[in-house]
């Protein structure tokens, strides 16, 4: 079964099973490798904050880039009101960065390559995002629907589109991320088993595929990252400035 | 790009019977769900708790540090460069002022020493012109007196050369008055 490009995506149970009131929630490879990133982002965040250097060392640097990287993509999104969610946004950015550039390891598993995962960080993003809009405009919120400048014939039917692409937010951002992550480990899969089934003599081309698409596999990662982090903060932007 | 990604997935999915029960996506497998759901709310929330707690404030302060050190840093250094400016301009004034005074002192030297040039020199001549005239006042007596000495001289030469060749002794008066005479027709010459 390892000539499988989906076998990779497997889950199996690690350790005992846990079972809470009748819901298998056991310890399986994918929440491993959640912890495995978690741990990878603190370890880098407690060297990159031990030392306090007014010159930065090389952690310390980097630290403080992804600091200020998603600084300015949230205040150049969503402005200055988005400050107080700023750390959700970091842990978002890191965590999705990360489980992306854990899954390209071989031999790892990639958390963020399940649309369950995906599909409950987009969830709670939209409910949130929602509970947001309406808690700082009340039912003032629901303009979001109704575009200005709309003439009044088009306006049920823009209104219509609108609430549906409002409301398919949560399902392409999770498929987004999921597809692409399935779509690239996929293809370094196939062509990995390319590789092997033509030897020594056509195996080549297929290694010299997979090679750049290692490259662009994780250059998919940390744009996908990235554009979750920043359709996060365009979703929040909406909340939190209504103007249309 | 995205095309040749489709066919090599659908190539992939056809051979490997991508489709059939036992081998479709275990994405779509809802056995696991629930355990990954859980962990990854755990796990995202211990994540969320220790960085918006620890690790974005010491970032952030550390940050705040160096933004306000350099901003210190640059206010002295404006600071500095406003005082160094202004004793460049001190300096410069008082450089300034020392070429003044050093052509002062120069001109006031000169013109004490012109002075005291002049007043020498007018002094020497001065006493140039005195001892001049003093010298002149003794050569015009020692003519005088040299006059009457040798009228004195050539009357008793006279009288002597009359009595030696004569014998007689002349009036002296008489000599005296032709002495006189020969002296005053003569003198002239000689003086």
């Amino acid at each position: 079964m390892a000539s499988n490009p989906m076998q990779q995506f497997s889950v199996h149970k690690i350790g005992p099973e846990i079972k809470i009131a009748g819901i298998d929630l056991s310890f399986t490879n994918a929440s491993l490798f959640m912890v495995i990133s978690a741990s990878i982002i603190l370890l880098f965040l407690f060297f990159g904050t031990k030392e306090k250097k007014i010159v930065p060392g090389k952690l310390q640097l980097v630290a403080e880039l992804f600091y200020t990287f998603v600084a300015k993509m949230i205040s150049d999104t969503a402005g200055s009101k988005a400050k107080p969610y700023f750390p959700f946004i970091f842990s978002l950015f890191m965590f999705v960065l990360f489980c992306n550039m854990v899954g390209m390891l071989p031999y790892s598993f990639t958390v963020t390559s399940h649309i369950i995962v995906t599909l409950i960080m987009a969830l709670f993003i939209f409910i949130a995002v929602t509970i947001i809009g309406f808690v700082k405009h009340g039912l003032k919120y629901l303009s979001i629907f109704v575009p200005s400048g709309v003439p009044a014939v088009l306006l049920p039917l823009i209104t219509i589109i609108e609430i549906i692409s409002y409301l398919s937010r949560p399902v392409s951002l999770s498929v987004r991320l999921f597809a692409n992550m399935m779509a690239g480990h996929t293809m370094l899969k196939v062509f990995g088993g390319f590789v092997i089934s033509l030897g020594l003599l056509g195996g080549w081309l297929p290694l010299s595929f997979s090679v750049a698409l290692t490259g662009l596999e994780i250059l998919v990662a940390f744009l996908q990252a990235y554009v979750f982090a920043i359709l996060t903060c365009i979703y929040l932007n909406d909340a939190l400035n209504l103007h249309h | 790009m995205r095309g040749y990604y489709c066919i090599i997935i659908a190539i992939s999915a056809v051979q490997n019977n991508l489709f059939a029960a036992e081998a479709g996506m275990p994405q779509l497998d809802p056995k696991y769900w629930a355990s990954q759901a859980f962990w990854l709310i755990l796990v995202f929330t211990i994540l969320y708790i220790s960085i918006a707690k620890f690790y974005l404030p010491k970032i952030k302060n550390n940050l705040d540090n160096r933004e306000n050190r350099i901003k210190v840093d640059l206010d002295d250094a404006n600071k500095f460069k406003e005082l160094s400016e202004l004793k460049l301009k001190e300096y410069e004034k008082i450089l300034d002022d020392a070429k003044k005074e050093v052509i002062k002192i120069h001109i006031e030297s000169k013109n004490t020493l012109d002075k005291e040039i002049k007043s020498k020199k007018e002094a020497i001549e001065k006493e140039i012109e005195k001892e001049i005239i003093q010298a002149q006042k003794e050569i015009s007596e020692l003519k005088k007196g040299s006059i009457s000495d040798i009228q004195k001289i050539s009357e008793d030469i006279a009288s002597n050369v009359i009595e030696n060749i004569s014998g007689d002794k002349l009036n002296e008066s008489s000599i005296k008055a032709v002495v006189e005479d020969i002296s005053k027709k003569n003198i002239g010459k000689y003086l």
